[in-house]
């Protein structure tokens, strides 16, 4: 692997003090991507900066999604007048700790990065209609009371289970910690039927979330029309399809689902919304 | 207060320990645990004292977090550890990583952390004047659970040849049927013997036997840790006592039986075959032949791909 530097700093802007966003390309729900994506293009950031590839990623080919040939990105956007920095990327495969550590140089060097925000998504095995929460972690127990103010989940208790890994939004604040920097990781309990298509609802939470916080002022009506449709698509596949209503129905009752009933929920919705693409 | 190493050899010392021409004793897991568990035991009854460890943040992803009241509270890595011992035969330094450094979803080290991390611990015997580096691994073998595991021994120089032919139960390369001296040690338990030979160390890596069989399964198998322990006591003069490992393989052998009574009786019998394996006992029926060690191998592989070894 090149001993390089892998940091590329194409433009400097004014970064006093400014807040940092994280979202990972590919977490579940694709909500790292919907949530920088909605705010670079809201807040019109511009690109200035990038992690290489090389070393971080397998660059023996490339991917096809749809359609598409995808090469990792992990690219930093600023958005002037919000003093906001946006860090949009692949989560690396390979190693994590120099690459996170070279998105915290940029965030503690150059951008003068005062707090992160990093933005995760969670299975959830209730219906899309229960109402929907923010879980938050943090680096640094004085930042639950700054937390304090906003509707978020602030105590959860969670330890790795045998066989599982910690997730790399642990680690980043862990080392966002040794560096001092206080972190806060979102979790956003997506509905699992709806991992595999999007969850507008999980995406309007945390952006109401940063929106409040970070005092971005941004307009997010867009939102509540794109949710109404998601609803509406939802609402028409349970009346199309008993099976997907008697699901829902019972995950609305707080019953559970056999694994294979999950599957099966998975199957039809995706196709079922796929239909109406 | 710790040693002065530097930090940037990602090696922390928590204290100097008090040896002289040490004896280095190495391992990482690998297939049946063979070599850890011989030489984590080892440095259990000889109740050997932590005294460093290497930073595991550049070989390690972190395996367990824990999160209190939404507060991240720690994060654990796998350890990278030193330990060291002074007894009457000899100054011991012992190192036990609780993972290999992987790269690229490989299961055994290899390439540049692999390399990396074989050379900090070697840095270390360097720095304490390590006269020797043992190793511990295994040596997956056409033999039966049922027998007592042999111990392969490779050294990093031929004038270490004649001290391992003196060991009881013990093979070198060139014993083994069918392999003409030639064989690949895998993983860091064999890189660390190509990396001591390069940096001037003299080493051995003793590898227990694991039936073919049973390398795919998560079980550890301490019957052959025993044998390697038995080797390494020999060669290093101490004298301990193995009972706890006795009853560790007691209770492993129970739970291979329940396994191995699983398998086709087809493909058991031929199984069966390797008790009389080519080093049995003049009084046991007579060693199989190379046809027959090739079929066996064939059985295991297909049942092992139909998915007769998960559980």
């Amino acid at each position: 692997m090149s001993q390089e530097d892998p940091i590329r700093i194409r433009k400097k802007h004014d970064f006093t003090g400014s807040f940092l966003v994280i979202g990972w390309r590919g977490d579940l729900g694709n909500l790292g991507l919907a949530v920088t994506d909605y705010l670079n293009h809201k807040l019109q950031a511009e690109e200035f900066a990038e992690i290489d590839p090389e070393g971080f990623f397998s660059l023996g080919g490339v991917a096809v999604e749809a359609d598409v040939a995808r090469f990792p990105e992990s690219k930093f956007y600023f958005a002037q007048g919000h003093q906001l920095t946006i860090f949009q990327s692949n989560p690396p495969e390979a190693e994590p700790y120099k690459f996170l550590n070279s998105v915290l140089d940029v965030a503690v060097h150059h951008c003068q990065v005062r707090e992160i925000y990093v933005v995760g998504a969670m299975v959830s095995f209730s219906a899309h209609t229960a109402p929907r929460q923010l879980l938050s972690v943090v680096n640094f127990s004085q930042m639950k009371d700054v937390l304090g103010q906003y509707d978020l989940v602030r105590d959860m208790d969670y330890q790795t289970s045998p066989g599982e890994r910690p997730t790399l939004n642990s680690f980043l604040l862990w080392l966002a910690r040794r560096r001092k920097i206080p972190a806060v990781s979102l979790w956003a309990p997506i509905p699992f039927y709806l991992v595999a298509t999007g969850d507008h609802q999980a995406e309007q939470k945390v952006l109401s979330f940063l929106n409040e916080r970070l005092n971005l002022r941004i307009e997010l009506s867009d939102l509540d029309q794109k949710i109404r449709e998601q609803n509406e698509r939802l609402a028409q596949a349970r009346s199309h399809s008993p099976q997907i209503d008697d699901f829902i129905s019972r995950l609305e009752s707080n019953l559970v689902l056999s694994e294979e009933e999950n599957a099966d929920l998975i199957k039809k919705i995706a196709e079922f919304l796929r239909k109406g693409d | 207060m710790e040693a002065d190493l530097g930090s940037a050899m990602g090696i922390r010392l928590y204290r100097e320990p008090p040896v002289e021409n040490p004896v280095l004793i190495a391992s990482w897991p690998g297939i049946g645990n063979i070599g850890i568990i011989a030489v984590d035991t080892l440095r259990g009854l000889l109740r050997a004292e932590e005294f460093g460890e290497i930073e595991p943040w550049d070989f390690f992803y972190p395996r367990r977090v824990l999160i209190r009241k939404g507060v991240l509270e720690y994060l654990e890595f796998p350890s990278s550890k030193f330990f060291f011992r002074k007894i009457q035969a000899a100054d011991l330094i012992f190192f036990v990583g609780e993972e290999q450094p992987t790269e690229g979803g490989r299961m055994y080290a290899e390439g540049r952390k692999a390399y990396q991390m074989a050379n900090l611990v070697l840095d270390v015997a360097e720095r304490f004047g390590c006269r020797r580096i043992y190793t511990s691994g295994a040596a997956v073998a056409l033999i039966h659970h049922t027998m007592k595991p042999r111990v392969w021994a490779v050294p990093n120089d031929e004038r270490l040849i004649p001290e391992i032919e003196g060991y009881d139960n013990t093979v070198l390369m060139s014993g083994i049927e069918g392999r003409e001296g030639q064989g690949t040690i895998t993983g860091l338990n064999g890189l660390l013997l190509g990396v001591a030979r390069k940096r001037g160390f003299e080493a051995i890596c003793l590898m227990g036997e694991i039936p073919v069989y049973l390398q795919g399964l998560p079980l550890s198998y301490p019957k052959a840790s025993k044998s390697v322990l038995e080797v390494l006591c020999r060669s290093l003069g101490i004298d301990v006592p193995l009972d706890k490992l006795d009853e560790l393989a007691e209770s492993t052998e129970r739970r291979i039986e329940e396994f191995y009574q699983q398998i086709p009786l087809e493909i058991r019998r031929q199984l069966d075959r390797l008790k009389h394996g080519a080093y049995a006992q003049p009084t046991e029926p007579g060693p199989i032949t190379e046809e027959e060690k090739r079929r066996i191998m064939e059985d295991v592989e297909k049942f092992f791909k139909k998915g007769g070894g998960k559980g």
